[in-house]
């Protein structure tokens, strides 16, 4: 018998058609392990570089105004919370993660501003003080130091490189203290601090 | 076919009962509606919406990317033809294709009346229906899961195959059901003399074979190119995990913290017990389904426990009640004494109120 009889054409369709399922099979799997999305969704969900994915708030906001983050103050406060926030429970609202953020929307003539935020470090076995190292719009504000009690309130000024022309003014909030609220708990459940009121304000310079 | 339909009415009065008693001031008419807990409002939202773009338009980092498409959109096609509401039809549809999986199982319980009546008690009527009688994933893949484990016992590997792509579709472990159908040819090979070392070109030398392999997780990989268009991210729903704090580990650390989660006051198993628990029934059974020489049911249903467990224990009872492999060699035990029997009918019964009614008011082991 001839090697070319021993298959019959539905084998030799069959094995075209394994071919063709596995060529498939196999583009996926290279487009999965070198997957084309970027930006924000790629450093959360794949590279997993932070904890906090930015979702597109509107940042309405009338400047002068100090937001309330506890219950009270959930309407004005729910367009200023891109990421990293939970709650607001009765005691504020909780960050999750590593970063929070905030966003204000703001005129692109503004005075210049300062940033005002009350806030008190989670009460969780670790850092009696959380340290928290701001910046808007990417130019650095500061470090602070949070105790547990009471809540503190501070003034930064916003550089005027920060407000140049933009009609956002987007507030990170970074945690290098932030600690795990349970063993085994994932870095995007880490908690730092509660967030009581938070607003710009002109500057008094 | 009498039996299954008969347990399907009474499950429907029972989980009717339980809703009655549940929930006095909601409407009857929103029976199916109430009954759509947890998971089944995210396939509702697929039915109505399809998967989620990124950014979500809801404004959350959790998309509906985790839930695989088979089901969900078998209703939404529902949706185009029944003029009904999304839970009505869904819930139509789901009674539908648990009373199949019921009537498909009884060539592998092989005459076993019992056993049958058993575990369409169970499907249908008993403590976990409400899984397989509402917008939930479970009935397809146990319906799945029998058809495959049915082409398997009578040689039809293509089907098997199938079968399988459309089980990858439902739930990603149905992909692994592909080692089910890999060890059921080797099997079959050995059966016929084969030797371990002639397996590889025996299975060369068999396209069918060969194709019933490369197309069982095909399902999967299809929805895998559908993210990759979608968001540039075929592993999306792996990597929306993120999103609800999932994070993998090692799956006997995950079954000792929840069987060591004692509960602060009672005598009853906390919600980690009560599902840590489910999980070790499920090992117990696959390792029942091991001895009895049922080796490809017993890798599938490993896989299918421990590839999970990695995760964590939650969402286990819902997991092994879905489990066609495990849940089928339970009841062959239950239905080994006629007293045994009787009482684990009884329970079952029983069972299709209070867990109806323990899902309504929101008892977290059944999530």
């Amino acid at each position: 018998m001839s090697e070319a009889k021993r298959f019959s054409r539905e084998d030799l369709w069959a094995y075209a058609a394994v071919a063709l399922v596995v060529a498939i099979e196999l583009v996926v799997l290279w487009r999965a392990l070198n997957p084309g999305a970027g930006g924000e969704y790629r450093a959360y969900y794949i590279d997993k570089t932070t904890t906090c994915l930015p979702q597109p708030m509107t940042g309405e906001y009338k400047i002068g105004r100090i937001v309330s983050f506890r219950p009270d103050g959930v309407e004005a406060a729910l367009e200023l919370k891109p990421c990293g926030w939970e709650g607001p429970a009765g005691d504020g609202t909780h960050s999750v993660g590593e970063t929070s953020r905030l966003r204000f929307a703001v005129d692109p003539d503004a005075p210049p501003l300062d940033l005002v935020l009350e806030l008190v470090a989670v009460d969780l076995p670790g850092p009696a003080l959380q340290r928290v190292r701001v910046s808007a719009n990417g130019e650095g504000l500061g470090e602070i130091s949070v105790p547990r009690d009471p809540a503190r309130r501070v003034s930064l000024p916003i550089p005027a490189a920060a407000l140049a022309g933009r009609t956002v003014v987007d507030i990170a909030l970074d945690f290098p203290d932030a600690v795990r609220a349970y063993p085994g708990a994932p870095d995007t459940r880490k908690r730092a601090i509660k967030l009581l009121a938070a607003g710009l304000v002109p500057a008094e310079r | 076919m009498l039996v299954p339909l008969a347990f399907l009415v009474a499950g429907l009065a029972l989980r009717f009962l339980a809703f009655r008693a549940a929930l006095p001031g909601v409407p009857a008419a929103d029976f199916a509606q109430a009954l759509c807990r947890w998971d089944c409002e995210w396939y509702v939202r697929i039915a109505e919406e399809g998967y989620d773009p990124f950014p979500v338009p809801a404004r959350v980092a959790g998309g509906n990317w985790a839930f695989f498409p088979l089901f969900p959109g078998l209703v939404g096609l529902a949706r185009l033809i029944l003029p009904f509401p999304t839970m009505v039809t869904a819930t139509l549809v789901s009674l539908a294709v648990s009373y199949a999986a019921a009537v498909a199982a009884w060539p592998l319980l092989a005459g076993n009346r019992r056993a049958y009546a058993l575990y369409a008690a169970f499907l249908l009527a008993g403590p976990f229906s409400v899984y397989f009688t509402t917008f939930m994933t479970e009935a397809m893949f146990v319906l799945l899961t029998i058809g495959v484990f049915l082409a398997l016992r009578q040689s039809n590997y293509l089907l098997a195959g199938v079968l399988a792509a459309l089980l990858s579709a439902t739930r990603i472990v149905g992909v692994f059901i592909v080692f089910a159908i890999v060890i059921a040819m080797f099997l079959e090979h050995r059966r016929r003399g084969g030797t371990v070392a002639g397996f590889i070109p025996e299975l060369l030398k068999r396209p069918f074979w060969l194709l019933a392999i490369v197309v069982s997780p095909l399902g999967a990989f299809v929805y895998m190119a559908y993210l990759d268009w979608q968001l540039g991210d075929a592993l999306a729903f792996q990597h929306v995990q993120r999103a609800w704090g999932r994070v993998v580990g090692n799956p006997a650390v995950y079954l000792w913290h929840s069987l060591t989660s004692f509960p602060g006051a009672g005598f009853l198993p906390s919600t980690p017990q009560q599902q840590g628990l489910a999980a070790v029934f499920g090992l117990v059974m696959t390792g029942v389904l091991a001895w009895k020489r049922r080796l490809p049911e017993a890798v599938f249903s490993l896989f299918c426990i421990v590839i999970p467990l990695s995760a964590g224990t939650i969402s286990f009872v819902r997991f092994m009640a879905g489990l066609a492999p495990v849940c089928l060699m339970a009841v062959e035990l239950l239905a080994a004494r006629s007293w045994l029997f009787a009482l684990a009918l009884l329970v079952l019964l029983a069972g299709g109120y209070f867990g109806t009614f323990g899902w309504l008011t929101g008892y977290l082991s059944l999530v």
